[in-house]
């Protein structure tokens, strides 16, 4: 879906990072340090940039300042919660701030919402005979367009942003219909069977024991 | 009101007051003397005039002439018309009338006349004496005009107030810029607390005067110079503390982070073989990384909160038991121990010097490449006791140095993760060092080497002696 490059040196992190991204369909760089970034950036259009604050050879608000004219969108990921640092990221530009330890879920969204703000988000997700254009709203079923409910199009946007992933029904919840829905587990479980019916997608919606649901995709 | 204006107001007051008291009171002496003199003249030249007219009766009455009213105003009159041109007027009196006057308005008898009339202001010294004998029944009055003096005196007041006038710009003026001159050091004084207070610490009072101001100066200055070097101090040490807390979150949030992630990318994704092996693989890793550090931890804890029970260790045997730790890894980095010892034994907890030593030799091998050596020696030198480990590896530059003890501090950050260290081992080392009460000196140079040494202070040595 997106170009991200990101720049951590410490290597499980690191793995972690992209190995979720990878997950979710993003295309992604490794950069171990402030130095490795600059080929990277030359090299290939960046859509958005995950930044470690503690590099060993720049620190991360001085390598943000190097490359601010390049106009990326940078997330930065930091172990230091403080409010002075916080406030220097985001002074400098920074489009978001994650702090260490992190739920992959939340950086996923976060990574969402970025991407989504600088309309850097390449929004056709494609499964089997199914089309989803998610800017537009649009579903394409072999060419016939789907009608969904505005809370069926918000869960399976998020099924897409998070696929691969195996999301609680609690977790959907949260994301699809937001903190203040307090609605029964089994709302989640209603609109699921309801998107199976109208996508076909029987096989690609899983159904992950004593947890909740999957959508498995290639890519 | 400023110092310097209200020092000028009261000086100024009180120099013109002592001035004018002391002209007034001098012009009064004066004018009394002036009085006197006139008034002595006055009666020496009535003295004279009655004498004579004593002598003139005398002879006229050695004539055989009586003396009558009109002899007596004949001899009064040519008197009169002598002395009035010297502002001299005479009166002559028989038995209380009236024999002769020039001015019979005037009627004192003695004193000062000071009589004011519409056209002018007349003032006369007066002395009236009796003639001597047989003529004492004659009393003569003489008058003279004193007010040229009066003239005087009055030219004198109007030259006083005119001099004050004069003189009290001119002292002001004075005043000012002596009394600027003499506070300026006061006006340095207070613009240096002032930048001093608006946090410019390096600001220093250049003041070289031998007074009490160049006293203050100094002591002022010494003063500042204790605050800068409290508030440098504190400064570093606040920022110390602060890199120790973020240093710390760094390395207890790097593992945890990358361990929750990867279970919740084992529990949770749609993963293959591979997949899973390195998630779980990582989970393995950081446990132990995290594990490491939290013993270490524990360690500093300990070492910081027990004293430490001191016994008689064999330094063979403690260079035996390390290198033993060590051999594994010294093995694997293909880097030679070389054993030096010129004392046998030293005083100390046989565990922690072992782990000090591990410590610096996992150091040294770090920094090491492979066929070169560590040396570890322990020997004596000023009456001291020196455990010494000294490679032959990479050094460092003096900026690291100075921070190297401190706890989390890496001087190559990647390559120290790769062996697995939490940046604590020479924090840890420090705190043995100062549990043993000894002093630790660590000497680097790049591409040369370094050498950490714990030296035991000579009490360690004279004990064992005992």
């Amino acid at each position: 879906m997106a170009k991200i490059l990101v720049v951590e040196d410490e290597k499980p992190i690191s793995d972690l990072i992209t190995m979720n991204l990878k997950l979710v369909g993003h295309q992604f760089f490794k950069a171990f340090s402030g130095a490795e970034m600059g080929p990277i950036l030359d090299r290939e259009k960046i859509d958005l940039i995950l930044l470690d604050v503690m590099l060993p050879d720049l620190n991360g608000f001085e390598v943000m300042k190097r490359y601010r004219h390049l106009n990326v969108p940078v997330i930065f990921i930091t172990a230091k919660d403080s409010l002075v640092d916080r406030i220097t990221g985001f002074e400098l530009g920074a489009d978001d701030y994650i702090i260490k330890p992190f739920e992959i879920l939340e950086l996923l969204a976060r990574i969402n919402v970025v991407l989504r703000r600088n309309a850097r988000e390449h929004d056709g997700f494609i499964a089997g005979d199914v089309d989803v254009h998610l800017a537009a709203r649009k579903i394409y079923k072999s060419g016939q367009p789907v009608e969904l409910t505005a809370r069926e199009f918000e869960l399976l946007e998020v099924l897409i942003q998070n696929r691969n992933i195996a999301l609680s029904r609690e977790k959907l919840l949260e994301l699809a219909w937001g903190y203040e829905f307090e609605g029964d587990t089994r709302t989640v479980d209603v609109h699921i069977s309801q998107l199976r019916k109208k996508l076909g997608w029987e096989e690609q919606i899983k159904t992950i024991y004593k947890l909740g649901y999957r959508l498995e995709a290639e890519g | 009101m400023r110092f310097w204006q209200k020092t000028l107001l009261v000086m100024l007051f009180l120099f013109i007051l002592t001035l004018d008291i002391s002209v007034i009171m001098i012009m009064n002496k004066s004018w009394k003397l002036n009085m006197e003199r006139e008034m002595q003249r006055a009666s020496s030249e009535q003295a004279l005039i009655a004498n004579n007219i004593y002598e003139n009766l005398n002879s006229v009455k050695s004539r055989g002439i009586s003396i009558n009213d009109n002899v007596l105003f004949d001899v009064a009159h040519s008197y009169a018309d002598y002395y009035r041109q010297q502002g001299i007027t005479l009166q002559l009196w028989d038995q209380g009338h009236l024999v002769y006057s020039d001015d019979s308005a005037a009627q004192d008898i003695t004193g000062i006349r000071n009589e004011k009339t519409e056209e002018q202001t007349v003032r006369e010294a007066v002395i009236s004496n009796e003639l001597p004998s047989p003529y004492n029944h004659l009393l003569l009055t003489y008058r003279r005009d004193i007010g040229e003096l009066y003239a005087k005196k009055a030219e004198l007041n109007r030259y006083f107030v005119y001099i004050n006038f004069i003189a009290s710009p001119i002292l002001v003026i004075l005043l000012f810029v002596l009394i600027r001159q003499l506070t300026k050091p006061l006006r340095q004084l207070s613009n240096t607390t002032k930048n001093i207070a608006e946090g410019n610490y390096g600001e220093r009072v250049t003041l070289k005067n031998n007074d009490e101001f160049g006293e203050v100066a100094q002591n002022f200055n010494r003063m500042a110079e204790a605050v800068q070097l409290h508030v440098t101090e504190l400064s570093a040490m606040a920022e110390e503390k602060q890199r120790i807390v973020d240093n710390l979150a760094h390395e207890l949030r790097t593992p945890l982070t990358s361990m929750q992630g990867f279970a919740q990318y084992l529990n949770s994704a749609n993963i293959g073989e591979e997949e899973r092996m390195t998630a779980s693989g990582y989970i393995w890793s950081e446990t132990l990384r995290l594990k490491n550090l939290v013993f270490k931890l524990l360690d500093l804890s300990i070492l910081s909160h027990q004293s430490v029970e001191r016994t008689r260790v064999s330094v063979s045997e403690l260079f035996e038991s390390v290198r033993q730790t060590e051999q594994k890894n010294l093995e694997l980095a293909g880097i030679g121990l070389v054993l030096h010892s010129e004392i046998d034994s030293v005083w100390g907890d046989q565990d922690l010097l072992g782990s000090f030593l591990v410590n610096c030799i996992e150091n040294a091998i770090h920094a090491s490449s492979e066929g070169s050596e560590i040396r570890l020696s322990a020997y004596e030198q000023n009456s001291a006791v020196i455990l010494e480990v000294r490679d032959f590896g990479r050094g460092m530059s003096p900026k690291h140095v100075k921070q190297v003890f401190e706890p989390f501090y890496r001087v190559d950050n990647a390559r120290s993760r790769e062996h697995g260290g939490a940046g604590l081992g020479l924090s840890l080392c420090r705190q043995i060092a100062e549990a043993h009460q000894a002093e630790l000196s660590l000497e680097s140079e790049e591409h040369i080497g370094t050498s950490v040494k714990m030296i035991l202070q000579l009490h360690n040595n004279a004990l064992l002696t005992l």
